[in-house]
């Protein structure tokens, strides 16, 4: 009895092993095509079938597109970017734009390098992800971002993808290279840059000084979990009282921002989306927690919003807040404006979904674990941030991100309000004296298409590259 | 044939000093159905107590009582002169004294081992982060996977998952440590490792209250055995006792079919 795969197989053997070569999977391309393509007669037949009317396809497409006359894009081009923001304020946008691409790649640099280290640290394999690692998951926006600009008809446009692009990848490189102090803290990199483009945007008083807030009194607190303090009176009064100077300082400075009724175009459906989705989730957590909550009040009144706003159709919501809304502010307030009554509804509305799937994702995670986490003595709250949270958020990335994808998509409706987006700038631009009539629809639905597209698609990528990381030792 | 009377009286405990736990008179429903029935139990301080008895008997629902998974209905449960009441602060009192193990590990998926063991001292006993990993890999060694405390539960087998949940129960520095049929879910290979690993604990001191169909752990490590029936204490006595020399009908019947 000397069956060698028995005798392998012992006690205490862990169960990933790691064979010193790994059977490669990778076959030849000749010998590829020969395995998935024609590997029987039908199988044969149905890719011949599928060549030919991929090749017609194309050929029509291509036909299409070269024929086609893209004068109504070039001239529209900032249309489809921001609306109607006026030229010579032009600078705001593409600083905030330039900003949140340099926070992004610092940060996210930072970030993965600081992951890179700690895994180095407990002996994960783990090695540096390369310029080519970062353009396949980059791809789409930049194909996109070159397909935009290719349309303009002055240069600075041209300096400005181009230097976006080279920043993407070249302050990554920075990032992982920033001393360790600043490298721990990326993602308040990420958020500081993010906030200064946010703030070319929309001045430094109001919302912003708000939100900087309370960005530093998180610092703050994570500072003092790191220094090891613990003094109660210490560790809640001093965030609050960071947060606060923030608030009054940044108000007081007062830069003037550009009022964002003005804001249109695909600035405004990027916006838009990730307003929806950075408020939305926190909301829907709290509705799905609450809905779980055993006091009635509570769990009814989440409950109703949330069967309400998932009950009704978006366009009737739009409709509901320009013509109800206002009446729930005082008259003349700034809350009355558009944008902001938008903007209040898509959190609502994507709260209510998020909430949904959340609640899905806490049902997913087994009993046991909250009881071991009972067990050790652990409090409720506790036990809901550090155990079951994490594994219900993670079961339901791909429902989160399907929902963040249909978020964007659905912001198009924001036209019925009297929203300028980019889906809107696809008629607006057929109205004008020069096309008027000449049918050119095919052509500018073509380009927002295209534009919807690519964010969507990485945007899922983005989601199963999450998953996969997630997933890496678990389960 | 010695004593014809049956003992049933789980109350008199071995160990040293004082009992540990307490539990007086409890009931316990499940609707209208009624899973203990006026237990009375002891168990003192360094006592191996190991609980057996037919599947649907109330083993599980008895030990989870005790740290209040569940709720007992009537009667009363003392852990380490803490009296377990609907007051919060006495349930994380005792929870802190008492550790539990279950028959499916429970480990935290989405947490790496050393995470998994540190997380509670960290939470509640509020220890530095330095401090617990260094507690944390001193245990691991004592279950001897010290190696595998980078890893995430699902890399591990069964068996070195479980001793990973006896780590992390024994992080918490209890006082007891309840014992839910620790080996039923594992393959027979490693039911070993966790057994030795749960003889050396009895060995060194740790009161410990164990719902097993190990026959062997509980000859070899049990002080008393109590076997329970339809939610009752039906006889109790040391493993000897019960081995060779069991006097209700019940306790023969069940034996008889398990051994
Ligand atoms: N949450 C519950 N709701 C309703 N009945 C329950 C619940 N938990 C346990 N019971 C019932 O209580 C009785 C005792 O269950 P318990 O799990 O304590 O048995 P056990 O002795 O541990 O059995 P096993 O050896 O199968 O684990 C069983 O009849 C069971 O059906
Ligand atoms: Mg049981």
């Amino acid at each position: 009895m000397t069956d060698p795969l028995i005798t392998a197989t012992g006690d205490g053997v862990p169960l990933v092993v790691e064979p010193n070569t790994p059977p490669s999977k990778k076959l030849p391309p000749g010998e590829w095509v020969k395995a998935n393509l024609f590997s029987n007669w039908y199988n044969s037949l149905v890719t011949l079938v599928m060549a030919v009317i991929l090749i017609y396809l194309a050929r029509f497409l291509i036909g299409w597109a070269i024929g086609v006359e893209w004068q109504i894009t070039r001239t529209n081009l900032r249309n489809f970017m921001v609306g109607g923001f006026p030229a010579d304020e032009l600078w705001r946008p593409w600083a905030a734009s330039l900003l949140i691409i340099a926070g992004a790649s610092l940060g996210f640099g930072a970030m993965s390098r600081a992951e890179h280290e700690t895994d180095v640290r407990n002996g994960i394999p783990s090695t540096k992800p390369t310029q080519l690692d970062l353009f396949r998951r980059f791809w789409p926006i930049v194909l996109l971002s070159i397909f935009f600009v290719s349309f303009a008809r002055t240069t600075p446009p041209f300096i400005g993808v181009a230097v976006g692009i080279v920043g993407l990848f070249a302050l990554r490189e920075v990032g992982w290279r920033l001393p360790a102090v600043i490298r721990d803290r990326g993602v308040f990199v990420f958020a500081a840059f993010l906030l200064a483009g946010f703030g070319c945007l929309a001045g430094t008083g109001g919302l912003l000084a708000i939100v900087a807030g309370i960005i530093v009194a998180v610092l703050v607190s994570t500072e003092l979990g790191r220094a090891g303090i613990t003094t109660r009176a210490v560790v809640i009064a001093g965030p609050i009282a960071a947060g606060l100077v923030t608030y009054f300082v940044l108000s007081a400075i007062g830069l003037e921002g550009f009022g964002w009724d003005d804001w249109g175009g695909f600035h405004i459906t990027i916006f838009a989306t990730a307003v929806g989705i950075a408020t939305g989730l926190p909301f829907g957590i709290l509705l799905a927690i609450g809905r779980r909550s055993n006091l009635p009040v509570i769990k009814t009144a989440c409950v109703i919003f949330i069967e309400f706003v998932r009950g009704v159709p978006l366009i009737t919501l739009l409709l509901f807040s320009s013509f109800m809304l206002p009446l729930f502010f005082p008259a003349g307030s700034d809350t009355r404006s558009g944008l902001t009554r938008a903007m209040i509804l898509i959190t609502a509305f994507s709260a209510a979904y998020f909430a949904e799937i959340v609640r899905g994702g806490l049902q997913s995670v087994p009993k046991g674990q909250t009881e071991a986490a009972q067990a050790s003595g652990m409090s409720p709250g506790a036990i809901q941030r550090l155990i079951v949270m994490p594994q219900a958020l993670r079961n339901v990335i791909p429902a989160m991100v399907g929902q963040a994808i249909a978020l964007f998509k659905d912001t198009s409706l924001l036209a019925i309000i009297g929203i300028a987006d980019f889906f809107q700038y696809g008629e607006i631009s057929n109205t004008q004296q020069d096309f008027l009539g000449k049918g050119l629809q095919p052509v500018t639905y073509t380009f927002i298409a295209l534009g919807y597209w690519a964010v969507a698609y990485w945007m899922s990528r983005e989601s199963r590259r999450l998953e996969m990381k997630l997933r890496v030792g678990v389960r | 044939m010695t004593d014809a009377t049956v003992n049933a009286d789980a109350t008199a405990f071995a160990g040293t000093g004082e009992a540990i736990i307490k539990v007086e008179n409890m009931d316990k429903f499940f609707g209208d159905f009624q899973a203990l029935k006026n237990i009375n139990m002891n168990v003192g301080h360094k006592e191996v107590v190991v609980v057996i008895g037919p599947s649907g008997s109330g083993k599980s629902t008895l030990i989870r009582c005790i740290n209040r998974l569940e709720q007992h209905d009537a009667g009363r449960i003392v852990v380490d002169g803490i009296e377990l009441s609907d007051d919060i602060r006495n349930i994380q009192e005792i929870r802190k004294e008492t550790g539990m193990v279950f028959q499916s590990f429970n480990l935290f998926p989405h947490l790496s081992i050393i995470d998994n063991i540190t997380l509670a001292p960290r939470q509640v006993r509020r220890m530095p982060k330095a401090e617990a990993e260094e507690l944390a890999m001193e245990l691991l060694t004592r279950v001897k996977i010290p190696e595998q405390a980078q890893k995430f539960p699902g890399q591990l087998s069964g068996g070195q998952q479980q001793r990973v949940a006896i780590a992390r129960a024994l992080a918490m520095r209890p006082k007891v440590i309840l014992f839910d049929e620790p080996t039923s879910a594992l393959d027979p290979e490693m039911i070993k490792e966790v057994l030795d690993t749960m003889k050396d604990l009895a060995n060194e001191g740790m009161t410990m209250i164990c719902v097993t169909h190990e026959m062997g752990f509980a000859r070899e490590v049990a002080d008393r055995v109590v076997f329970m029936a339809d939610g009752e204490v039906v006889e109790v006595g040391t493993p000897d006792h019960f081995f060779d020399n069991p006097q209700e009908a019940r306790t023969r019947l069940f034996l008889s079919q398990i051994l």
